[in-house]
């Protein structure tokens, strides 16, 4: 007799650890199993590979011993700061690759949205200058870099300068697209509500071509970040870029690991922010 | 021809674009004549212009461009190969895919060519170095497109070779591969430009090579109209690269 | 009374309650790359305060280029366009346009995009969030003013639209086939809101569209358009009782203005099927 009743399916067994974060932690710790076995077996040059450790403890002190004196001299009229202290270097010279970077980033988003309105917006405009934009963008900019220091000298000033240069294809290339994909029915609306330039730009094509625009400027970051530091690696005298060619310089190699390590931990964060603020926008859009 | 007419043509775009590039160069160089802009931060463009010839014969410039494209065309062999492989692998392991691909595409927009001092100490301040700069830089786009281009087969091809009960590899070689094909020649580009870019940007780093070292040299010996010869003779390869390579994949790229 | 217009007849269709859009015999060619083409010729028109007017024509009459030409997003015709008295040159203040696409600004809430032509006009913040919350009302969308478009239904969005160009408050509402992207049951129900709208408000309007059924629901007089070159064929008065709503459109003497205008619609449309035939088996543009 068949058995008429509830028919009960056993629950599958949740594996606690997903195999897929399973595997990533297995592929990390064999790397870093043969790392160490690389390291400590003396097979390459004395310290290209350096064991685990050193460089851990490279790492450590970079961030956290002070070496460099800084001296805050604040003035608030209801009460005077006069404080002496020692900082870690690096985070003077973070601030200063910041610095430029920041810089760098404002002069070429601006630049580049402003020549991208320009040339995307006007039909003969577009194909008189985008294919200049265009193919002038796969070019390297580090060329140019002895030419921006006989423009603006040694210091930030040249490094800016590459940021800029570097920072401006890309975000003029994708605000030209942008404004090429603009929905036409959208400047109409405009149009007949008879909105000033100004008001266009800020009101509908800027709002309009929100995702090329963040596109454009998280490629744009990254080609600035790169123009910058490598300007550092070759001629400045502050900047990771500089620490990390002075490391190299005196053969001190896990010093030059763990400021690789914080370099690449830095781009690839301020990558992914860029990414998160612009997919907030998903969400109105879904 | 009217006005309207006129600024209509198919050729003015063209015209206005190059004219204003040689208006702009001309002002330049009535400025410098003038004295308003210091000849000695800006050379005339004519004489960038005359040192062009000076360069090209002296610093031995064909020697210098083989040994770039040389140090290009190892890159890109390498990267061709490894990239490849490293994208048919993910495709059939989809775990590993799941694990990895996002890690991939992480590096492919990290700033890669930061390494190039490690690779100094690695390999030493020769071509070694500039191919592993390039074969670094261009390996990641050539990996996520080949994946793409396989992940991406239509359902329906798929479905043809499994309707003639095709084995695992002929499915791989008759359909997925073909297929995946326009989309690996895209990452194959990508590729190729990544890798020159930072073969150039790391000839001039470390002043050895072709091209970059030789802009590199210039600008160390102060020959202003030299340097600038050399950028914009670099500048004129990197169009011509990109040109060529965008004419070759339209080529191989059969129409959809 | 249905009058047909004669070629040589030109502002034959005034009306005694004083024009507020008068459009005097307008001509527009285009030049194509194939040639000239004359989308409108000779075309006069007048609409009285208050009054409905539709504008009905078969697919290639040019109706579109007449909206664009009163709206003042379209220049370079010979004739002229005035509201009040004053000469049409670009997109006036006084007249309010609604598209046929989708053309809400997908950025914005509901409330942001019926404030738009008061934030362009400079009105401070608290003074336009009302105003606009009382077109949104005006529209049936109470409670959707936090949504975005994204999260409405076709027929929302573009009751959005309406209720944007409402809130500019114009002399004149030009209406370019508002319903086409919509079903059939959506657009009898909105053309009860417009109908609805336009009565509460006294709203001038002008709607052009090539669905017989909507032009007789809504209007108070038809203006029948020929095939391109787009001129005038008959002006129909539509005497059905108002306040009116959907229901309208099974009773008789709507079927009876349906079946008159549908006889000249086919006529044109025929026409322009063998002229289209014609043009092509010789090349010519069509």
């Amino acid at each position: 007799m068949a058995e008429t009743g509830r028919l009960t399916i056993p629950t599958a067994r949740r594996p606690w650890l997903h195999p897929v974060t399973a595997l990533r932690i297995a592929i990390i710790a064999a790397l870093l199993v043969a790392w160490e076995a690389l390291a400590a077996s003396g097979l390459l040059y004395r310290d290209v590979v350096p064991s685990l450790f050193a460089i851990g403890k490279a790492l450590f002190n970079l961030l956290t011993v002070p070496d460099m004196p800084v001296h805050i001299d604040l003035d608030l009229r209801v009460v005077h700061i006069d404080w002496q202290l020692t900082l870690p270097a690096f985070y003077w010279h973070l601030y200063s690759t910041f610095y430029e970077i920041a810089v760098g980033m404002v002069i070429g988003c601006v630049s580049g949205i402003v020549v991208g309105i320009a040339v995307g917006g006007s039909q003969l405009l577009r194909r008189a200058y985008e294919p200049l934009i265009y193919y002038l963008g796969p070019c390297p900019k580090i060329i140019f870099f002895p030419v921006m220091i006989m423009w603006f000298g040694v210091g930030s000033g040249s490094k800016i300068a590459m940021g800029a240069i570097s920072c401006f294809f890309p975000v003029a290339l994708n605000v030209a697209g942008g404004m090429r994909e603009i929905d036409q029915v959208l400047i109409r609306v405009g149009r007949s509500f008879r909105a000033s330039t100004w008001q266009m730009v800020t009101k509908i094509y800027l709002p309009a071509m929100r995702h090329p625009l963040i596109n454009g400027v998280r490629l744009g970051l990254g080609v600035c970040l790169i123009g910058t530091l490598l300007a550092e690696t070759k001629l400045s005298n502050r900047g990771i870029g500089f620490l990390v060619i002075q490391a190299y310089s005196v053969f001190n190699m896990p010093l030059m690991y763990a400021l690789l390590i914080a370099l690449f931990v830095i781009a690839i964060g301020a990558n992914a922010l860029i990414g998160w603020l612009g997919g907030l926008d998903d969400i109105k859009s879904r | 021809m009217s006005m309207q007419a006129i600024t209509r043509a198919r050729w003015f775009p063209a015209v206005l674009g190059f004219g204003s590039f040689a208006a702009a160069i001309l002002i330049i160089e009535l400025l410098i004549r003038v004295g308003l802009i210091n000849r000695f931060i800006v050379p005339m463009p004519s004489e960038i212009v005359r040192a062009f010839p000076r360069v090209i014969a002296e610093e031995h410039v064909l020697w210098r461009f083989l040994v770039t494209a040389a140090e290009a065309l190892s890159a890109s062999i390498l990267v061709t190969v490894f990239g490849i492989a490293g994208g048919v692998l993910l495709y059939q392991f989809r775990l590993l895919r799941a694990a990895t691909e996002t890690w991939v595409a992480a590096v492919a927009a990290a700033p890669l060519v930061l390494i190039y001092p490690l690779y100094l100490v690695i390999f030493g301040r020769n071509a070694t170095t500039i191919v592993m700069m390039g074969f670094t830089a261009g390996l990641a786009p050539v990996i996520l497109k080949t994946l793409e281009g396989l992940a991406g087969t239509r359902r329906v091809l798929i479905n043809v070779g499994r309707s003639f009960n095709l084995t695992r590899s002929q499915q791989f070689w008759k359909i997925l591969f073909p297929a995946a094909l326009p989309t690996i020649f895209v990452g194959m580009r990508l590729g190729l430009i990544f890798a020159l870019i930072n073969i150039v940007g790391v000839e001039f780093l470390i002043n050895f090579g072709g091209l970059g070292q030789l802009i590199n040299e210039l600008a160390e010996r102060y020959d202003l109209a030299g340097t600038y010869a050399a950028i914009s003779f670099v500048i004129l390869v990197s169009i011509c690269v990109f040109l060529l390579t965008e004419r070759l994949e339209r080529w191989l790229r059969p129409v959809d | 009374m249905a009058a047909l217009i004669q070629p040589s007849e030109r502002l034959a269709v005034a009306s005694p309650a004083g024009s507020i859009l008068v459009v005097d015999n307008i001509t527009k060619r285009f030049e194509t790359p194939e040639g000239v083409v004359t989308a409108v010729e000779n075309l006069s028109l007048s609409v009285a305060s208050g009054e409905f007017l539709g504008v009905i024509g078969p697919s290639g009459c040019g109706k579109s280029t007449l909206f664009n030409i009163i709206g003042g997003l379209l220049d370079g015709y010979e004739g002229s366009v005035k509201v009040a008295g004053e000469l049409v040159r670009g997109p006036h203040p006084s007249i309010g346009m609604i598209f046929q696409e989708e053309s809400t600004f997908p950025w914005r809430t509901v409330l942001d995009n019926v404030a738009f032509p008061l934030e362009i006009a400079g009105m401070g913040r608290s003074e336009r969030y009302d105003k606009a919350g009382h077109f949104v009302s005006l529209v049936g969308l109470d409670g959707f003013e936090r949504r975005y478009p994204a999260e409405l239904s076709g027929g929302m969005r573009q009751r959005v639209s309406m209720a944007r160009t409402l809130a500019a408050q114009p002399k004149i509402m030009l209406m370019d086939e508002p319903f086409a992207a919509l079903d059939e049951q959506t657009r009898l129900l909105l053309g009860d809101k417009v109908l609805q709208i336009q009565q509460e408000l006294k709203q001038t309007t002008l709607i052009i569209t090539h669905n017989i059924t909507e032009a007789v629901q809504l209007s108070d007089r038809i203006l029948v358009m020929t095939y391109r070159p787009g001129r005038l064929k008959r002006v129909v008065d539509i005497d059905l009782p108002r306040p009116r709503t959907s229901e309208i459109v099974s009773s008789e003497a709507f079927g009876r203005y349906v079946a008159q205008i549908w006889n000249d619609l086919r006529e044109e449309a025929s026409r322009g099927l063998r002229a289209d035939e014609a043009a092509k088996r010789q090349g010519a543009p069509t």
